[in-house]
């Protein structure tokens, strides 16, 4: 097979994979709508919330912005999930015509990087009605970061958990627990949230609406995704194998 | 007596669908206990003031007043998941139990059934967790809010499952009982938002931070916390007998 057969396999798969997508109005509204709802509940949820000394900025922002990165990670967290759950028997015919499982798995990390991208565009959008964002281009950096880290995890979760509700219940926990304890709206006593994957994109998030650039949280963030990127491509690969848990 | 026969067998039959997956009972045991784990290892025992209902004004230690917070919230996680996986999951199986002979409310009450066991589970689970670093004062009255909450949220997520798909539905039970308990709800805001009232979590939650920090527990939530079960009740059967009925 060429390079160029190759990347045609690529394209024309994740070109069906977005359009299964987007033929869903519902899916498409949810994309919208979503980030408008969370970032604008948030928001609106935390003026009357009193503000404690540890708050790094004032509350109602500090809630559109954990809003903003909630919307971001979540809709491709939930997306990865169900791609790979639902796509066991589409992969196995894609397989049949001579895909291999790498080009597989590239083709479903296509799609969730799409939405991923799109998702953060969206919610930064959203937010710039009503925050003033000084640095734009990193802002968005880091909400596609967050978006990409949880369709990632969504990935693994439906690898290793191949069934809706468990998988469901699974990146619920882990979801509401990360961005409750990374937000900033709550003191925190441990070091132990800095290995959440929301915690340093929120932090890479924070500086970039001040104008600042967290290099640190930069560095961080882009080396937890590498990670997750390995790890999510070698229990892909591995479990979509004849014998694996896909096709249990 | 065969109705009741009827509802016990649907009730058991969906009882083993769960049982045979090891998985599902696993994480029911496993998940709360990270999370109410998680939130009291990394909160500070720095106090904040918070209003109950019971007992007025009261210092409490900020990991005290999540881990309160955090049993009927994850109660309600567990519910609303299941809820909306069994309007999406058993739809089929539901209608031809119709065809087999079943009332529509028969069915509907085996499912409830199913939820209240979820509800149970959970605050068993989260509520065990808790106790280890905090004992509510009115245990009795703390359970019954947990409970509430998995039921009033299970039913709202078999209306979500129903209404919005499996995408959306997900995308809903894990944002709006979050945002409802934690943030709409939380017992720090003194003045809460004109919407507070009207939400799910509302009763159950000032019932909890009531029973978690006060031995006088005020029966206004509990009763307002069963009309809001009652209304969930309607809605979700309403919605539940026009997918089961036979068409």
């Amino acid at each position: 097979m060429t390079d160029v057969g190759r990347v045609d396999r690529i394209l024309v798969g994740v070109g069906s994979a977005l359009r299964i997508f987007l033929r869903e109005p519902a899916q498409l509204a949810v994309l919208l709508a979503l980030p408008v709802i969370v970032i604008e509940g948030y928001g609106y949820a935390m003026t009357a919330f009193p503000e404690f000394p540890f708050m790094r900025m004032n509350v109602e922002t500090i809630g559109r912005l954990s809003g903003a990165i909630y919307a971001s990670a979540f809709l491709p967290g939930v997306m990865g999930l169900f791609q790979v759950i639902s796509a066991v028997q589409a992969d196995e015919r894609l397989r049949l015509c001579g895909y291999d499982r790498f080009e597989l798995f590239l083709v479903r990390l296509a799609t969730v990087a799409a939405v991923s991208l799109a998702v953060a565009a969206v919610s930064l959008a959203v937010l710039a009605r009503t925050v003033t964002v000084e640095a734009p281009a990193i802002a968005f950096g880091a909400l596609a970061a967050a978006a990409l880290a949880y369709g990632l995890i969504g990935m693994l979760v439906g690898a290793a958990l191949p069934r809706a509700l468990e998988g469901s219940l699974v990146l619920v926990f882990l979801v509401d627990a990360d961005d409750f304890l990374s937000s900033g709206m709550v003191e925190i006593d441990s070091r132990l949230v800095e290995l959440f994957p929301l915690y340093h994109p929120h932090e890479l998030f924070q500086s970039a609406v001040e104008g600042t650039f967290a290099d640190g949280a930069a560095l961080a963030t882009g080396a937890y995704l590498l990670v997750l990127l390995s790890i999510a491509a070698l229990v892909y690969v591995r479990l979509t194998d004849s014998r694996g848990v896909l096709h249990a | 007596m065969r109705s009741l026969d009827r509802i016990g067998r649907a009730f058991e039959m969906g009882l083993y669908e769960y049982a045979r997956t090891p998985v599902l009972l696993g994480l029911l045991l496993f998940l709360p206990a990270y999370f109410i784990g998680m939130f009291a290892y990394v909160l500070p025992a720095s106090e904040m003031p918070i209003t109950v209902p019971g007992d007025g004004r009261q210092l409490v230690a900020t990991a005290d007043l999540y881990g309160v917070l955090l049993v009927p919230l994850l109660a309600g996680l567990i519910g609303g998941i299941a809820g909306l996986f069994l309007m999406q999951t058993a739809r089929e199986a539901d209608a031809r139990l119709v065809r087999a002979g079943y009332r529509p409310s028969q069915v509907i009450a085996a499912r409830f059934a199913l939820l209240v066991v979820a509800s149970v589970v959970a605050t068993a689970v989260a509520l065990a967790v808790l106790s280890v670093t905090f004992v509510p004062e009115s245990p009795a009255a703390f359970v019954a809010a947990s409970v509430l909450a998995g039921l009033i949220y299970g039913l709202v997520g078999v209306l979500a499952g129903l209404v919005a798909g499996r995408l959306a539905g997900v995308y809903t039970m894990l944002f709006v009982p979050m945002l409802d308990v934690f943030f709409l709800q939380n017992p720090t805001v003194e003045n809460r938002l004109w919407i507070a009232p009207y939400l799910p979590g509302h009763a159950v939650t000032e019932l909890a931070a009531d029973a978690g920090f006060s031995t006088d527990v005020a029966l206004a939530p509990f009763a307002e916390g069963l009309g809001m079960l009652f209304v969930a009740a309607v809605l979700a059967t309403a919605a539940f007998y026009r997918t089961a009925r036979v068409r």
